[in-house]
């Protein structure tokens, strides 16, 4: 969203720990029914109308996929590289770090971190099934995220620091994750019309 | 916001629908809500 009508004094306007279980009930249901009807798209055919490329979509099963929720398209710029480290905010059901996870190959490696205890449940379960035994996914909040410091060649991200009212501190870890010349490619949702306090305030519009 | 947390060479781009056709089409639509790629790195030391 845009700076100025989202700065970091929406930190003041929204209870976070409301916001938070709103969220993660949200995405529960997800996780739970993903081809349930919610107010966004889910699944494969979403992210290919979002511009995913067919390869490597093509060698995940319709269980890695069908849970997929992004508003974008984080690879736009291209694949992660063999070999490298990636981190994956608000992993979910694990799409993107699986993606992520074919391109960097046995010599890279994938930390998914979603705050979801049943995303990480299915997308650890999901990554068996795919034997890609290079990612992994960790419980925690990407606004104090559990990852050493310069780990990361490459941070990605599919609608989710939206979710987050203190923006400044997500970037600010993901400045910290990053290796020195390392990348963010990431993927959400902007506005061009400015929020009214009051819709700010609403926990409904932020989730739904 | 970006760069204040002292990443570089920030840029937006492939903007798409997100909620077109979808139940929150109409709440994205009063915003001007849409989907985008963004990019930046962290300066060589």
């Amino acid at each position: 969203m845009t700076e100025g009508t989202l700065g970091a004094n929406i930190v003041e306007l929204v209870d976070v720990d409301v916001l938070r279980e709103e969220v993660k009930k949200k995405y529960r249901e997800v996780a739970d029914t993903p081809t349930a009807e919610f107010h966004f798209h889910t699944g494969r055919q979403h992210a290919l109308r979002m511009g995913y490329p067919e390869s490597p979509l093509d060698q995940l099963s319709e269980g890695a996929t069908e849970a997929f929720a992004g508003v974008a398209n984080p690879l736009y710029w291209g694949l992660p590289q063999a070999g490298e480290h990636v981190v994956d905010l608000g992993s979910g059901a694990g799409m993107d770090s699986f993606i992520a996870a074919i391109a960097v190959g046995p010599e890279g490696r994938v930390i998914g971190i979603d705050m979801t205890p049943e995303m990480i449940e299915r997308a650890t379960r999901l990554a068996h099934e795919l034997k890609l035994d290079n990612v992994e996914f960790r419980l925690g909040f990407i606004e104090d995220l559990p990852v050493d410091s310069e780990w990361a060649d490459v941070v990605i991200s599919n609608g989710v620091i939206n979710l987050c009212p203190d923006k400044l501190r997500v970037y600010k870890e993901i400045y910290r994750l990053l290796k020195p010349g390392g990348r963010m490619t990431i993927a959400d949702i902007c506005v061009e019309k400015p929020v009214p306090e009051g819709a700010l305030k609403d926990i409904d519009l932020w989730t739904g | 916001m970006i760069s204040g947390a002292g990443l570089v060479e920030v840029e937006l781009a492939g903007q798409v629908d997100t909620f077109g056709g979808a139940s929150g089409e109409e709440k994205a639509r009063q915003f001007g809500t849409s989907g985008y790629a963004i990019r930046a790195r962290k300066q060589n030391s």
